[in-house]
């Protein structure tokens, strides 16, 4: 019997497992800069009816920046197969261009025309509007958590592709009511006739972040019934006192519709556990000074519905009314001389004047946490909130 | 007087004394010698002439003369006496002489040389052989010159043709040899072993001489008489001096005359040539180093061949089919060295008794065992120990192979002073086993058994697990030496797992796993050397379960989600001839019809016709019944090829082959990762398919030490599977909402130069590669890259790889082995947007960029004991270092989301020179 016996030298798997193996991964292609011109909107067929588009730019992927760069400065119209041209204009400086209202016949065919400031010129394609059908009932359902659903339909059985955006507004108050405030360095009551703000109840409005799609093509009706646009879960602070939403109702192409169901995937790729597939989108807006340049966006044109739906806090089941005072604490402070009840002292600027103890201090807490537009959102009540 | 001498003791002292001695050699020998034998015709010329003989009686027993001459000198009549013999004579000036075997005696000395260097000398004597000449004298005088009767002698007719057959062998082990050539010169034929080390040669009856060569054996060859059909079997002697020049011999010869192309064919020994990181021999490495084979990277599972993916690749252990082929996601291949006998890699030409798979069948055949002697190996080492145990149960009648081969690395992990790494394990274990029972001279039992199971857990995080489990038997049978039948029965099993416990709320297991039960029968009838048959049918019952996914432990909260399992029934019928017209020309043309059922139970959906495949257009589902037929597909195959040889050592071959693929693999990765999954063709994913042409030259150079090939293919490639934008694999019940079909096509030139010989020897491969897919796929709802060709992922045009080895002395030696590719190509995010309120990411085109180029070197000296075969012990040291140069390769590019940043990495591993050294002791 023959016996072989091996021995292998064990330096190297340490060699191997310890050196550091990760490193940067930044080849040309991504350090860009890629600032790619990303068209946002709608052309609005709907009768007197505005249209806005949001224009911005793609950010490199280290860029720390949250949002698009808004593309200011940029001409931007609307034309139609007779060469009829409709400008929108970006009055606040945001990058939100708007038309002034207008009447656009649905059964012409419509483009979008933009030249940016430093001269690139951009067009889509000649896209036919669609007929958006009217949403028939946005309802709730709240076995625990809060669910807002919608159901539309078309009678003409013609649109099968929707796509769902929504503003939602909700009410929400500071961590601590105060009546007190400091004015000029001095601790004096609020007071609307001296200029003073409430900063106990705000409103905060953001737009949807996630891409709603539907699709009745397999079904023998066009309708879409119970589409789920928002679900709360319980807790939710949205849902704290009042809560407002306006849902807006698109109809698509059916290259729309795959186009934004490519978008709709893309946002949802960061982070999970499997890597997914890269997305390629193929949008319908070219520059036409470099063929090459990629642009985002699909130009859709159609009427916009929408149904607006409101619930305060009271006609939830089991919601409680949360107080979150994590981070909030408080201090006493010394009033600088017995005679003075303005003047107090407290060496950190980031406290407000909370409320007095009787013949005692004056309590302080962050100011964050007296003013409820440190959570966001604006004190005064907009308009459509009942 | 006859004096008998052994040849070798004639080789060295008498070179210095012998002189030419032409004077004497007068034409004075008239007379009718036939019916004489040798010694009768010594006797003769030692009594009239001055002459006076040594010989070995037994080498010169096979020689019957049948000659008259008149007036001739002793060397005509030495001529025509020996003409068609390996016997050689010198005659020295003293008037002796000398009848040897094989060698021709020289009677003066070479020029310049007492100028040579001792290498030369030792390649004029026979290496190794005075270790035990008597031993070997009596081998050869024994087999090489005996005239051997074959059949019956009393065969009524002495005319017409009769079938010789029989197996070849290793001596000293008693392993059959694959394919080793047996070559006749009149009339020209010459033929290859099966799996099996069988041949069968139809010959007219009478005297033949057959030559044997093969790979890493010492050439021998046999005279035989034959009288009518008969059996003979050939062992064949390692070669045992100059591992290096071993394969020379071997390969020579079935470069340009093989009747394959496309096929590289590698025994263990050239295998374990290669420098390996951790001095263990791989055979998945050394066949990344063949042209038209590339892999996506370091250490990753899988390779591609000729533009196919890693699923395209029909892997085979003993007919057993391994699904995952590699151990420690690709630091080892999943096949234990000791056990491995050779590989054969078809890469074009694919007998039509194998398909299911597109692109390529590599098929590692395991020791049959030796069935002699017991003997062993046992390996010890910081990551992996192994015991090898091969030997007769029952003499030359039964015999046993065993390899274990197991790691302990978890302690390696625990000692190094990262949290991530001592949090770490990683193991994994292979057994093999193989039985060979010859019940009789006409059957032959053979049993296999294959089972690997792998387990990795990085910092305490996700364990992941896969294991192989495979068994099959064989039964060979002869119906008669020129026909018999293979009928094998046998079950594979691959699963894979992963689980995270870390949480004992969200504590999960999720999985996968795949079994097939197959029966075939391979029947073989060989008509005459002109013809061989081949024909057969198979079946392959698939059970697939596509994922589970369960909780672990009483609190894990997880919701346990199950896709269906798939069943499935692949059949084929094949029938093959390989027909040499003459010589210079021959054909192989076959057929394969192949049949896939997709059974139930299963549920079905069903999509609203003429839309895109969304689960929102999905419009019914149908369950269907146990073994009930949903779909059924069907596909003849063509397998053709010819060869036509060219004046001087060359050839040219084409092939022609279509293939049909029933079963997919799905991954977003691109090499084997536990995470794939395996999918059948359904109702909505149709079968693979594709053709390939291929074209190829061969040439032999320097007196065939240097081979030149150059093949050429175009592929087509229909059906094959690519994955939507955003397209989600794991646990997707509607797998074919996720997948649209392409048209591919692969096209690239492959060009092997191999010096096969000297101190200088190794392979140097260029493989120039492109591949292409095209969305086909009305049903898929987006158009990728605009419904224009883009590059696969596993798209490498250019690869190159150097394997050489330098010979200082016997003992000392150096292999270099330089590895370069292109890297493979990525779809990079490039930026940022915010769209529709939702932020994404802007992708370029699919596979439009490229990771960096792959490149690396690796260096080992191999530093031999002394050559004595007959010794207690043996060493050898082998150090080297893997990737000389250090370069950081990326193992993988990937981007994930750190504080709002989408950040990119790129991964090496073994991105710094890793040494190694191995010590082998045997005794």
């Amino acid at each position: 019997m023959l016996i072989a016996f091996r021995k292998y030298s064990m330096i190297l798997w340490l060699a191997l497992l310890v050196s550091d193996c990760k490193k940067p991964y930044d080849p040309p292609a991504i350090v860009g800069p890629n600032n790619y011109l990303v068209v946002d909107g709608v052309i609005n067929t709907g009768p007197n009816s505005v249209t806005i588009i949001n224009l911005n730019r793609t950010r490199n992927l280290n860029d720390t920046i949250v949002t698009g760069i808004p593309e200011l400065g940029a001409q931007i119209s609307i034309v139609d197969r007779n060469g009829a041209t409709y400008s929108l204009i970006d009055s606040a400086g945001k990058g939100l261009y708007s038309s002034s209202p207008l009447t656009l016949d649905p059964a012409g065919q419509y483009k979008i025309e933009i030249t940016t400031s430093d001269s690139r010129q951009y067009r889509s394609d000649f896209v036919t509007p669609n007929a958006t059908p009217p949403i028939d009932s946005v309802f709730y359902e709240q076995p625990r958590d809060f669910t807002l659903y919608l159901t539309t339909h078309d009678p003409a059985n013609s649109t099968h592709y929707y796509r769902w955006d929504y503003l939602q507004t909700w009410e929400h108050d500071s961590r601590y009511q105060s009546p007190w405030e400091l004015r000029r360095g001095q601790v004096w009551a609020k007071d609307p006739d001296s200029g003073s703000q409430q900063t106990d109840r705000c409103w905060t409005t953001t737009m949807s972040n996630t891409i709603l799609l539907g699709n009745t093509t397999a079904l023998s009706r066009d309708l879409v019934d119970k589409m789920p646009i928002i679900t709360m879960i319980n807790n939710d602070l949205r849902l704290d006192i009042a809560y407002y939403i306006l849902v807006r109702q698109y109809a698509l192409t059916k290259d729309a519709y795959n186009y934004w169901q490519l978008i709709q995937k893309t946002s949802q790729q960061v982070g999970t556990l499997f890597d997914l597939q890269p997305t390629q989108l193929t949008g319908n807006i070219y520059c036409t000074t470099n063929p090459n340049e990629p642009v985002i966006g699909y130009m859709s044109a159609s009427s916009i519905q929408q149904a607006h739906f409101y619930i305060e806090n009271y006609q939830l089941k089991a919601w409680p009314h949360y107080i979150y005072m994590e981070g909030c604490p408080t201090h006493e402070a010394r009033r600088l001389s017995p005679d003075d009840f303005h003047s107090w002292l407290y060496p950190d600027t980031a406290y407000g004047p909370y409320y007095f103890v009787s013949n005692g201090p004056l309590i302080v807490a962050p100011k964050r946490c007296l003013d409820c537009r440190s959570q966001g959102g604006t004190n005064v009540k907009p308009s459509f909130m009942p | 007087m006859v004096r008998a001498l052994h040849s070798s003791l004639l080789l060295i002292p008498l070179i210095f004394v012998l002189q030419t001695a032409h004077g004497q050699d007068k034409k004075n020998i008239s007379g009718n010698f036939t019916g004489y034998t040798f010694p009768r015709l010594v006797d003769y010329l030692e009594k009239n002439t001055p002459f006076t003989f040594y010989y070995d009686p037994k080498e010169v027993d096979s020689i019957f003369i049948n000659i008259q001459v008149t007036n001739a000198s002793l060397r005509q009549l030495l001529d025509l006496v020996f003409q068609g013999t390996a016997l050689h004579y010198a005659i020295d000036s003293s008037g002796r002489v000398f009848v040897s075997n094989r060698v021709t005696i020289r009677t003066a000395l070479p020029p310049g040389f007492f100028s040579r260097d001792k290498d030369t000398i030792a390649l004029i004597k026979e290496p190794a052989e005075e270790d035990n000449p008597a031993q070997k004298t009596k081998f050869k005088a024994s087999e090489e010159f005996q005239l051997i009767a074959v059949g019956d002698k009393n065969a009524r007719s002495a005319t017409g043709k009769a079938t010789l057959a029989g197996y070849i062998r290793d001596i000293a082990t008693g392993e059959a040899i694959v394919g080793a050539f047996l070559t006749v010169d009149t009339p020209a034929v010459s033929v290859v072993t099966d799996q099996f080390g069988y041949y069968t040669l139809s010959l007219p009856k009478g005297r033949h001489h057959i030559r044997i060569t093969s790979q890493g054996m010492t050439p021998t060859r046999r005279q035989i008489q034959l009288y009518s059909d008969g059996k003979l079997d050939i062992n064949l002697k390692e070669y045992v001096a100059n591992l290096k020049a071993v394969v020379v011999t071997a390969e020579k010869t079935s470069n340009t005359r093989s009747l394959q192309m496309g096929v590289n064919r590698l025994s263990i020994s050239t295998i374990k040539q290669v420098p390996a990181a951790f001095g263990e021999a791989d055979v998945l490495k050394v066949i990344l180093t063949l042209p038209g084979v590339t892999s996506a990277g370091e250490a990753s599972n899988g390779f591609n061949v000729r533009g196919g993916s890693v699923d395209q690749n029909l892997i085979l252990l003993d007919d057993a089919t391994i699904y995952n082929p590699s151990h420690l996601f690709g630091f080892f291949s999943a096949f234990n060295p000791d056990i491995v006998k050779g590989i054969e890699l078809y890469k074009s030409a694919i007998p039509e008794k194998y398909g299911g798979r597109l692109s390529s069948v590599l098929d590692v055949s395991m020791l049959d065992g030796n069935n002699k002697k017991w003997t062993g190996n046992v390996g010890i080492g910081p990551l992996t120990s192994k015991i090898f145990l091969q030997g007769p149960i029952k003499k030359e009648k039964t015999t046993l192979v065993l390899g274990l081969r197991s790691t302990y690395s978890d302690w390696l992990l625990k000692n190094i002073p990262n949290s991530a790494y001592s949090n770490s394990s990683a193991n994994f274990y292979d057994a093999n086993l193989r039985l060979t029972h010859i019940i009789n001279s006409r059957n032959t039992i053979y049993l296999m058994g294959y089972a690997s199971k792998d387990k990795f857990n990085f910092n305490n995080d996700t364990t992941y697990r896969y294991s192989n489990a495979n068994a099959n038997i064989k039964w060979k049978h002869f119906f008669s030496p020129r026909s018999y039948g293979l009928f094998t029965a046998g079950i594979d099993r691959y699963e894979y797992s992963i689980s995270d416990t870390r949480d004992s709320t969200s504590a999960f297991k999720l999985g996968f796993d795949i079994r097939q039960t197959y029966v075939r029968a391979d029947l073989n009838y060989n008509p005459g050397n002109k013809h061989s048959f081949n024909y057969g049918i198979s079946s392959i019952y698939y059970q697939l379960h596509p994922g589970y996914y369960d909780p672990v432990g009483p609190h894990s909260i997880v919701v346990p989600d199950k896709v269906g399992s798939e069943q499935a029934l692949e059949s084929a019928l094949h029938i093959g001839d390989q027909y040499a017209v003459n010589t210079r020309l021959s054909f192989s043309a076959g057929l394969r019809f192949s049949l896939f059922n997709y059974l139930g139970p299963h549920d079905v959906y069903g999509y609203a016709p003429g839309q895109p495949r969304q689960i929102n257009t999905i419009v019914d589902t149908t369950t269907y019944g146990n073994n009930k037929v949903i779909k059924t597909y069907s596909a003849p195959e063509i397998r053709l090829s010819a060869r036509y040889n060219l004046p001087g050592e060359a050839s040219i071959k084409f092939s022609y082959n279509t293939l049909q693929q029933y079963i997919h693999m799905l991954s977003n990765t691109v090499t084997v990762s536990p995470t794939d999954i395996w999918k059948l063709s359904d109702p909505s994913i149709k079968p693979q398919s594709g053709d390939q042409f291929s074209l190829g030259y061969y040439r032999n150079l320097q007196s065939n030490t240097i081979e030149l090939s150059i093949e050429v293919y175009y592929k087509r490639l229909k059906n094959f599977l690519d994955y939507k934008s955003g397209a989600e694999l794991v646990l997707n019940h509607h797998i074919e909402t996720e997948v649209f079909t392409t048209r591919g096509k692969a096209y690239g030139a492959e060009l092997l130069i191999k010096k096969t010989t000297g101190r200088l020897n190794g392979w140097l491969s260029y493989t120039w590669s492109r591949t292409f897919l095209r969305q086909d796929d009305p049903l898929a709802g987006e158009l990728v890259n605009k419904g224009k060709f883009y590059p696969a992922s596993f798209d490498k045009p250019h690869a190159a790889n150097l394997i050489g080895n330098y010979a200082l002395s016997h003992r000392y030696s150096f292999s270099l082995n330089v590895v370069y590719s292109t890297g493979r190509p990525i779809t990079l995010p490039l930026a940022i947007f915010n769209l529709g309120g939702s932020p994404g990411l802007y992708y370029s085109a699919r596979n439009a960029y490229r990771i960096p180029d792959y490149f690396r070197t690796d260096l080992s000296v191999n530093i031999d004991g002394n050559h004595k075969v007959k010794q207690r012990f043996h060493n050898s040291w082998s150090a080297g270092i893997y990737n000389l140069t250090g370069r950081q390769n990326a193992y993988s590019v990937y981007f994930v989301q750190e504080n709002g940043l989408v950040k990119g990495y790129k991964m090496s591993i073994l991105g710094t020179p890793i040494p190694f050294v191995t010590y082998n002791l045997k005794f």
